[in-house]
């Protein structure tokens, strides 16, 4: 693997959309400190969760736009006739999308642990649940940059994210009623059940699993452009 | 290594409604290839298998003595490619994308691309959709020549550009070739711009390469022979008869392995030549495309 | 680049033969004198916008015909045979003229026939007044 060439590609994606991710990072970042300093104003925190909520979900719009834009540009074959393989193309695309979406839901996911902590209302057992949905919402990214990059097609990439969309709401559902999750909701204290852990285990398995099958299709095509 | 900087063996592509089939090519260092065919013949198929961004479904091909498309990340650090379908990054600028390839290819030229924007009569600070096609086209060749690539395979470099700017890119490409050890192979409609600077020339069609040799035989060997028969004469019975146009006692015979013999074997078979004309590669092209498609094989 | 020579692409004639013309016009008139060294194929190719070979093929011809010398790896001379210019186109004269009385006599024309067509044909290339009558007298 190239790692100049994927580096420079990368690169390349950050400065096309430079002013959005810029622009979504100093957001987050503002949003954070301003949940850090609302003393447990709890209007303050729920507007704090909400933009970097909104942040995350507009990020996601824009991974799907990166990879499928290539295509639709046509800068494609521009791409291509550098140095690159197509699995080092694939791994600047999903990398590059990827790290950027991970450093914003780093920051909701310390936005709400704050917010939990900070308020009373909200009990420290809700840690681990809302832990396990953030990492869905990873997980369904994730399914979007693999479905993107590897279908170059908006049409395929709007449709799985509005199905994962969906799948979050019943996941969130289902798991909430699991005897585990629920009894250490309410707690105060923040508790790892097993069932939580093997969740967790599950859904980082199920990412790695995704971006996997990601790479073996690109590596199976044989028309690039 | 010199020799061979092209060389495809046996090459076929399918896809649903067009099959590339038997593609035979070799392009030697240091010349420059002609690829002329109608569209839809072949000619992007051919050169995007060339760059390894299509797979083939057999044969062999080898591109600066690597293995396409195993090797290809490799090979194309030698290669420039520019395509007529090639777009570059609209709201950027043709300077950041100067500087992007340069920081990727060490062999890129800074003094020679400021002459290729002189030249080509560009701004490098103007974003890329501000530009004409023309204009386009100029800035991807730009950055293509600029790096000064052992290979260059363009795939209509001078469609859609005015005449000024046909002869400017013509005079780049031949450029390029003072360093005997630089290769091109472009492919083109403009028959005219082939003939002026083609070393190799080869037709495609229907998938099919119908004819490769160099330029100078192509024009040696083509000619159209008028003659004039005297009542009940027959035509005389010549090689390499590609068609037979006119009428009946003022025939056409256009040939396509033209001897000055066959002036008299015309004579002794009765027939006046009224004249032997040369023929332009497009002649050359179109007749032997029909011929072929008409199944008269010579 | 200011090109030593000027090559027309609406000429009828293929290039290779004008580049020929064109040298051997240009030893002809002293511009290129014997030895001296001239622009090798690859720049000459690069001046005039056309291919190499087509500039290999004109070098090749004068060779054989000996009006430069190739040397291997150094480029191209002209050749060292002092008077070549009035021999290169009596040489040439000579060869057209073969050919004119060939395909003259293919056409079935006899000597006289020949004669005159060369005679009107120089009289409207170069606007000499014969005296036409007198010519035709005494040939027919």
């Amino acid at each position: 693997m190239n790692t100049f060439i994927v580096t420079r590609l990368i690169l390349k994606d950050w400065y096309l959309n430079r002013t959005l991710l810029v622009a979504a990072i100093v957001t987050g970042l503002l949003t954070l400190a301003g949940i850090a300093a609302s003393k447990g104003n709890s209007i303050a925190l729920i507007l704090g969760i909400i933009v970097l909520a909104t942040i995350l979900i507009g990020m996601g719009a824009v991974i799907m736009s990166s990879m499928v834009n290539e295509r639709k540009q046509q800068t494609l074959p521009f791409v291509m006739s550098l140095p690159v393989s197509y699995l080092e193309y694939t791994t600047s695309k999903l990398l590059g999308s990827l790290l950027i979406f991970s450093v914003l839901w780093l920051m909701l996911l310390l936005g709400m642990i704050a917010t939990i902590l900070i308020t009373p209302w909200f009990s420290n057992g809700l840690i681990p649940f809302v832990v396990i949905m953030l990492v869905e919402v990873l997980m369904s990214t994730c399914l979007i940059a693999a479905v993107s990059v590897t279908t170059e097609s908006q049409g395929w990439t709007i449709g799985v994210a509005q199905i994962g969309g969906l799948a979050l709401n019943a996941v969130g559902f289902s798991i909430v009623r699991l005897p585990d999750i629920s009894h250490t909701m309410r707690s105060r204290t923040i508790q790892w059940s097993t069932t939580s852990i093997v969740l967790l285990l599950a859904e980082f398995g199920t990412i790695a699993l995704m971006l996997g099958t990601a790479f073996f299709v690109q590596s199976r095509k044989r028309d690039f452009v | 290594m010199t020799g061979v900087a092209v060389q495809f063996s046996g090459v076929s592509k399918k896809y649903p409604h067009f099959t590339l089939q038997d593609v035979d090519l070799e392009l030697p260092t240091g010349s420059i290839m002609g690829f002329v065919g109608a569209n839809g013949a072949g000619k992007s198929t051919t050169i995007r298998i060339l760059m390894g961004l299509i797979h083939q479904d057999c044969g062999t091909v080898h591109v600066l003595n690597h293995t396409m498309p195993a090797n290809q990340a490799a090979a194309k650090r030698d290669i420039g490619f520019v395509s007529e379908d090639m777009r570059l990054y609209a709201s950027l600028t043709l300077a950041w994308h100067m500087n992007f390839v340069s920081s990727i290819y060490p062999q890129w030229d800074r003094l020679y691309a400021e002459h290729l924007l002189r030249s080509f009569d560009l701004k490098a600070e103007r974003k890329i959709k501000g530009l004409s096609h023309g204009q386009r086209v100029k800035a991807a060749l730009l950055l293509a020549l600029a790096r000064r690539p052992r290979l260059l395979v363009l795939d209509e470099p001078t469609t859609g550009l005015d005449p000024v700017g046909r002869r400017e890119v013509l005079a780049e490409l031949v450029a390029v070739l003072a360093d005997e050890e630089r290769t091109i192979f472009f492919s083109s409609q403009n028959t005219l711009d082939v003939e002026q600077i083609s070393d190799q020339i080869t037709f495609i069609d229907r998938g099919r390469i119908i004819d490769s040799a160099n330029k100078e035989t192509f024009l040696d060997r083509w000619r159209r022979l008028r003659l004039m028969l005297p009542l009940n004469t027959a035509l005389p019975q010549l090689p390499g008869v590609i068609e037979v146009g006119g009428s009946t006692r003022l025939p056409v015979l256009t040939v396509n392995r033209f001897e000055p013999a066959m002036v008299a074997v015309c004579q002794d078979a009765g027939a006046a030549v009224q004249a032997v004309d040369a023929m332009t590669l497009e002649e050359i092209f179109i007749a032997n495309v029909q011929s072929r498609r008409e199944g008269v094989v010579a | 680049m200011n090109s030593p020579i000027v090559i027309s692409q609406s000429d009828g004639r293929p290039m290779y033969l004008q580049i020929m013309e064109q040298i051997k016009q240009k030893v002809a008139v002293g511009e290129w004198g014997p030895g001296e060294e001239i622009p090798s194929i690859r720049v000459l190719a690069v001046a005039l916008r056309i291919s190499v070979i087509t500039v290999k093929r004109a070098y090749l011809e004068l060779e054989r015909e000996g009006v430069i010398v190739t040397q291997h790896g150094k480029g191209s001379i002209v050749a060292t045979d002092p008077g070549l210019g009035p021999r290169l186109y009596d040489r040439e004269f000579e060869e057209h003229l073969e050919q004119v009385v060939r395909i003259g006599t293919l056409l079935g024309l006899s000597n006289k026939q020949m004669a005159l067509r060369l005679h009107d044909t120089a009289s409207r290339l170069n606007e000499v007044q014969l005296h036409e009558d007198e010519f035709r007298k005494e040939t027919v």
